[in-house]
């Protein structure tokens, strides 16, 4: 059976395997140069030195200058590695999707439920090695991104916990691939044909991807609040940290949030052409600087999370799909 | 007599409509049965339940005593030709007895190597390659590697050409020579069946219309050929299964239980054909339920 599953969807594990390699020919020299220039730009040095703290002391060297060159030469490079959050749902399309529905479609599940091996096992063998093709596929992915993406992160511009660059590094990778493959496998015994099934499975994939991500990551666990003032602050925002800043603003100090995606700092004793700090932009005395986040040190428990979320609507998918294999006519 | 396959008031459904309704017929081993119907009679539907693709939604079957449905020991002493011989197309014929071997306990490779040597089918090109009767014969060499005690088809010859078709029937018929298999097959062709049958199974409308051994159903069916007037029917007609009338005569298809003796009627023997039209023709008129059923 599992010579028969292999037989049958080499060329799909070739082709994962193909586009897995021409991934690396671009990553690994890519991500060397990244290394490179990193390191040239005493950024290293820099970025361990301030640590994984949230805050830390104002007069703490920022590394902004590096950063900001840096993330001038490879900034285009972050829009090439978002391109990489489809690679999941493409497994799902392409691999999960036709499995079952393409049996039904060309009629040979006829043949092949006329064996001497009963439905159950078919699936389970089919679905298994799907399964661990994806899996070997996505660890390699996901661990491979995280690799490349490390000096943007630390550069502090696309901090890896932020929305897009989570999605594509660590484990969270290795869970969507699975779920979108669970769920085209799924779908195929749904709508017992390849489009159809796909089409599900495109719009489940993105259905359940968006809204986990914009309604259920930023409270898998309570979110944390800092405040410090805008003028003679001794501490200020670690860019290093990378917390995920999930809304910042100033508020007065009845609390009121005055001006949203705002932040000042303001020298001690500063005066600019509008009078005290901020007084241009309507800003009264006793206002400050707010901000909501998740810390940067919650990382890989939120990649914990999310990974087993999707791990485990995989794992009911594929439960539902065995199923309805053994039901199907 | 052994019975390989027994269908109990057996029905199956999809949605509100009875694609097969209360269908009761046995299969004794050794037979060779031509299952008829126009399409949408349910002819898939029967077999699909006898292969264990399909559960009744109403009464049992059973083949060789045991439950087909999802069963792997039923499986295993079946062979299946489903309609218009699937394969995995980009499989070659080796590749395919590979899968066959591979998932059967029981898998004579050289049997199916033998006969596509046979009848010198390639085994090492993609099957979707072939020709439409050559992949039929493909269908039926993994079909027949199982040694199966039964060998059901499903329409095997439709979509194939006349000399492929008779070849195929050849080939069919010598491999139940040589085996004894019990086969069920299909077909709406009617010419076919008389050559290779010896058992009838007329399905019309997802009902049983007749069934039985075909020398004996030949045995007691007549055509009655008489003048058109309202005369008595001889004694000795169990049923009418079919009248035609003309203008001057009346043509009869009836069921009897005696020799007909009646110098009115003029008693003719009626071939396979002739019993099939008249069992599909619902009284006086052809056969004109087409509808397809999802398979």
């Amino acid at each position: 059976m599992i010579w028969l599953a292999w037989r049958q969807h080499r060329k799909q594990a070739l082709f994962t395997a193909i586009g897995l390699a021409l991934l690396a020919v671009f990553m690994v020299p890519t991500g060397l140069a990244m290394r490179h220039t990193f390191a040239d730009l005493g950024l290293d040095d820099c970025v361990s030195a301030l640590g994984t703290a949230s805050m830390i002391p104002a007069d703490a060297d920022t590394c902004g200058k590096a950063s900001v060159q840096f993330n001038g030469q490879y900034g285009v490079m972050t829009m090439i590695g978002v391109l990489f959050l489809v690679l999941p749902l493409l497994v799902g399309l392409f691999w999960g999707a036709p499995l079952v529905a393409r049996e039904i479609e060309q009629s040979t599940h006829r043949v092949v439920w006329t064996q001497g091996v009963s439905r159950g096992h078919w699936a389970l063998v089919k679905f298994g090695v799907a399964g661990a093709v994806a899996l070997v596929a996505s660890v390699v992915y996901g661990l491979g991104v995280s690799w490349w993406l490390t000096p943007m992160s630390q550069a502090g511009q696309h901090g890896r916990f932020n929305v897009f660059f989570f999605d594509m590094q660590g484990t969270a990778p290795i869970g969507y691939t699975i779920f979108a493959v669970a769920l085209g496998i799924f779908a195929g015994t749904i709508w017992p044909k390849v489009l159809p099934a796909m089409s599900a499975t495109l719009f489940g994939f993105l259905g359940l991807r968006i809204v986990l991500t914009t309604l259920a990551r930023p409270h898998y666990l309570p979110a944390r609040v800092v405040t410090f003032p805008l003028q003679d602050a001794v501490e200020q925002t670690n860019p290093a940290a990378g917390d995920w800043i999930l809304s910042y603003g100033i508020r007065d100090a009845s609390g009121k949030m005055v001006t949203a995606n705002a932040q000042i700092a303001c020298a001690p004793e500063a005066a600019g052409p509008g009078g005290a700090c901020g007084a241009d932009l309507g800003i009264t005395s006793g206002a400050y600087n707010w901000q909501l986040y998740q810390p940067g040190t919650r990382f890989w428990l939120f990649q914990g999370i999310e990974t087993g979320i999707f791990v485990a609507v995989a794992a009911l998918l594929l439960y539902l799909a065995v199923r309805r294999v053994r039901r199907l006519a | 007599m052994d019975i390989v396959l027994e269908t109990e008031q057996l029905g199956k459904r999809y949605g509100k409509a009875w694609a097969l309704q209360d269908c009761s017929l046995r299969l004794p081993a050794g037979r060779v049965a031509a299952l008829v119907g126009p399409n949408g009679a349910g002819k898939s539907t029967l077999l699909h339940l006898a292969v264990g693709l399909l559960r009744p939604d109403a009464g049992t079957v059973r083949v060789f005593g045991r439950m087909p449905y999802d069963n792997v020991a039923v499986l295993s002493e079946v062979g299946f030709v489903a309609q218009d011989t699937p394969l995995y197309r980009d499989f070659t014929a080796d590749e395919l007895f590979t899968m066959g071997a591979k998932l059967n306990r029981r898998f004579d490779t050289a049997l199916a190597h033998r006969r596509l040597a046979q009848i010198g089918i390639p085994r090492d090109k993609p099957v979707g390659k072939l020709s439409g009767g050559q992949r039929a014969q493909v269908a039926l060499a993994l079909a027949m590697a199982k040694r199966p005690r039964l060998l059901l088809l499903d329409e095997p010859v439709a979509s194939i050409d006349p000399l492929a078709r008779r070849e195929f029937l050849q080939t069919l018929m010598g491999v139940v020579a040589e085996t004894g298999t019990t086969v069920l097959l299909s077909s709406h062709i009617l010419a076919d069946l008389e050559r290779t049958c010896d058992h009838l199974i007329v399905l019309h409308a997802s009902q049983v219309k007749l069934t039985g051994d075909v020398s004996a159903l030949l045995a007691e069916h007549r055509q009655l050929v008489g003048p058109r007037d309202d005369r008595p029917l001889p004694a000795g007609i169990a049923q009418v299964i079919r009248a035609e009338h003309t203008d001057r005569q009346s043509t009869l298809l009836v069921r009897t239980n005696a020799t007909l003796r009646d110098s009115a009627w003029e008693a003719y023997d009626v071939t396979l054909e002739d019993l099939i039209l008249a069992y599909l023709g619902d009284g006086t008129s052809q056969p004109n339920t087409e509808w397809e059923v999802p398979a």
